[in-house]
């Protein structure tokens, strides 16, 4: 009698774990907690960007602005990314970083494309436009490799550069590094994905959910993105 | 995925916000740029055209996260108390902002009192 209990429990339980449900027996904000700790991690890393944009705003504003004309002013975005590939030495303000956040929201699109087809549990469909999510991620690092190693070669250290205030050259190199280096992370999470989506992990899993998860992290480069563009090209 | 729409209309959205997103910042760098040379300005004029300026790069950059966040990260679409639970850390940063911008402007003074 109490075995026969015991077992009902423990198959009540493993009901359970297999929906998915909190141990609570009901979903918290109806989201799995994968999906909820992923929006948790994508929070506190929010406060690592805003701590370093934040600083990258008060040291900014310890400096005299670019039209004061003054040895250590900061510098213009519009003189300092002028640089294109295979235009020589054009001076194409901004095209470029055009270019390379262009690159990022249509990366960002093929991966919401890819969540949809997941829904629809479409194993192709998921693999097409994650590997054309990948290849947008690839394009933008190496984009942002091109940059990187145009402002060196122009002499621009984290210790000086030649167009103004110092500390410019450590804060873009700390952040757009910083970004970047999220976007690789993002890739190299994105090939996994897409493997494990050609073995057909989720396929035998019955949801393919890890690909939304994913697509939080690689939404949330986008979002980070935007505001890097905007601190260091445009304002 | 989002409820109570179809297929279609959800591929449809997304490929109106990506739309949206690409004519924001091309409206920047439009705007950018023909402050920059396009329009010719005085040094005078671009100096008093540059906070206009920047609230207006704010404000777009604010309309972009917006639709990143609602449509792409799918908040719009989930339940009100995962939205808020989400968004309300973010309010800390507003004073966050507001402080370190001031005390950048402090420490320019110090620096130009003392040397």
């Amino acid at each position: 009698m109490a075995d026969t209990a015991i077992n009902a429990l423990a198959e009540h339980q493993a009901a359970q774990s297999t929906e998915e449900l909190w141990s609570g027996g009901q979903e918290p904000v109806k989201a799995s907690y994968g999906k909820l700790m992923m929006w948790y991690f994508l929070i506190s890393d929010t406060f690592t960007f805003a701590g370093f944009l934040i600083a990258y705003a008060a040291i900014r504003f310890a400096h005299p602005t670019a039209s004061s004309g003054e040895w250590n002013a900061w510098p213009d975005p519009n003189e300092v990314f002028s640089a294109t590939p295979l235009t020589g030495h054009a001076k194409l303000p901004l095209i470029f970083v055009t270019f390379m956040t262009f690159t990022l929201i249509v990366s960002s699109v093929t991966m919401v494309r890819a969540v949809q087809e997941g829904t629809r549990m479409n194993r192709k469909g998921v693999m097409f436009w994650m590997f054309w999510t990948i290849i947008g991620g690839i394009v933008f690092v190496g984009s942002q490799a091109w940059e990187w190693t145009h402002l060196i070669h122009e002499g621009m250290t984290p210790t000086g550069n030649p167009f103004g205030a110092a500390a410019f050259g450590a804060l873009f190199f700390l952040i757009t590094g910083f970004h970047g280096a999220h976007v690789t992370v993002g890739i190299i999470i994105n090939m996994i994905v897409l493997f494990q989506t050609w073995i057909g992990t989720y396929e035998r899993r019955g949801h393919y959910e890890m690909i939304e998860k994913v697509g939080l992290y690689w939404h949330f480069v986008d979002l980070v993105w935007v505001y890097v563009f905007m601190a260091f090209y445009l304002l | 995925m989002a409820t109570g729409i179809t297929h279609e209309e959800s591929i449809r959205r997304v490929y109106r916000v990506c739309g949206i997103l690409a004519i924001v910042t091309a409206v920047e760098i439009i705007a950018a740029l023909a402050h920059y040379s396009w329009l010719g300005l005085s040094v005078e004029a671009q100096i008093a055209s540059k906070l206009p300026l920047n609230v207006l790069f704010i404000v777009l950059s604010a309309a972009k996260a917006y639709y990143i966040m609602s449509e792409f990260m799918h908040l719009r679409y989930e339940l009100k108390p995962l939205t808020i639970s989400v968004m309300a850390p973010f309010l800390f940063l507003i004073w966050a902002i507001i402080a370190f911008s001031y005390e950048g402007v402090s420490w320019l003074q110090l620096r130009n009192w003392f040397g």
